[in-house]
């Protein structure tokens, strides 16, 4: 009687088999496990991004005096 | 694409090219006042982001000399931004403050965030950005 996989791989087989259906168990169920679902369409809508909210308050008065001699230095361009 | 094509396609960029050679030389040669006299037209108006804008259509003149300016403003801004630790957008938007606290004429054109063009109301003061505090 020829062998079958059930009982090629040494002498246990049934764990070479078990590990082989654990693995595609595990395979198929990954992307559940990680929650992940990915979205291919695209949104229906452009992403707008409003740029002023990332703009510190602190940057502008630090920068108060830098930025009076930069115009003071530049008439023609500001 | 005929020959007739071919030689407006070539006149216009021939137009764009010197209308840039120009614009270049208006505002490298320290047109003394080239930013404010853009704005003196009332086509060109300042913005809170710190660049001038368009008011309405121009010609590609006018349009070459304000990407001309603001292209040195970038540069500007850009150093200024390295040097201190702020980003570009933040310089920018900080100089914008002082220029709509002085640099905007009596009824010259200027554009807050929300986009709209307002003209200064003769010596009005010129409303603050909301970012500049």
């Amino acid at each position: 009687m020829t062998a079958t996989s059930l009982t090629r791989k040494g002498g246990d087989a049934s764990r070479w088999t078990m590990d082989r259906i654990g693995t595609a168990l595990l395979a198929a169920a990954a992307p559940v496990l990680l929650g992940g679902c990915v979205q291919v369409t695209a949104p229906d809508r452009p992403i707008v991004i409003d740029l002023n909210i990332n703009i510190r308050q602190e940057v502008v008065v630090r920068l108060q005096e830098d930025v009076r001699e930069l115009i003071e230095r530049n008439p023609g361009v500001f | 694409m005929n020959r007739h094509v071919k030689l407006m396609i070539a006149a216009g960029i021939g137009l764009a090219v010197v209308a840039g050679g120009t614009a270049y030389a208006f505002v490298a040669q320290g047109g003394d006042a080239a930013a404010a006299q853009l704005r003196a037209t009332g086509l060109v108006g300042e913005q809170a982001d710190g660049y001038l804008g368009l008011v309405g259509s121009a010609s590609a003149e006018v349009r070459a000399q304000v990407d001309a300016i603001n292209i040195q403003r970038r540069a500007y801004y850009t150093d200024l931004a390295s040097r201190r630790g702020a980003t570009i957008e933040e310089v920018a938007a900080a100089t914008a403050c002082q220029i709509f606290a002085g640099r905007v004429g009596p009824n010259q054109f200027y554009r807050l965030p929300d986009g709209v063009w307002r003209r200064r109301n003769g010596s009005e003061p010129v409303p603050r950005p909301g970012h500049c505090g």
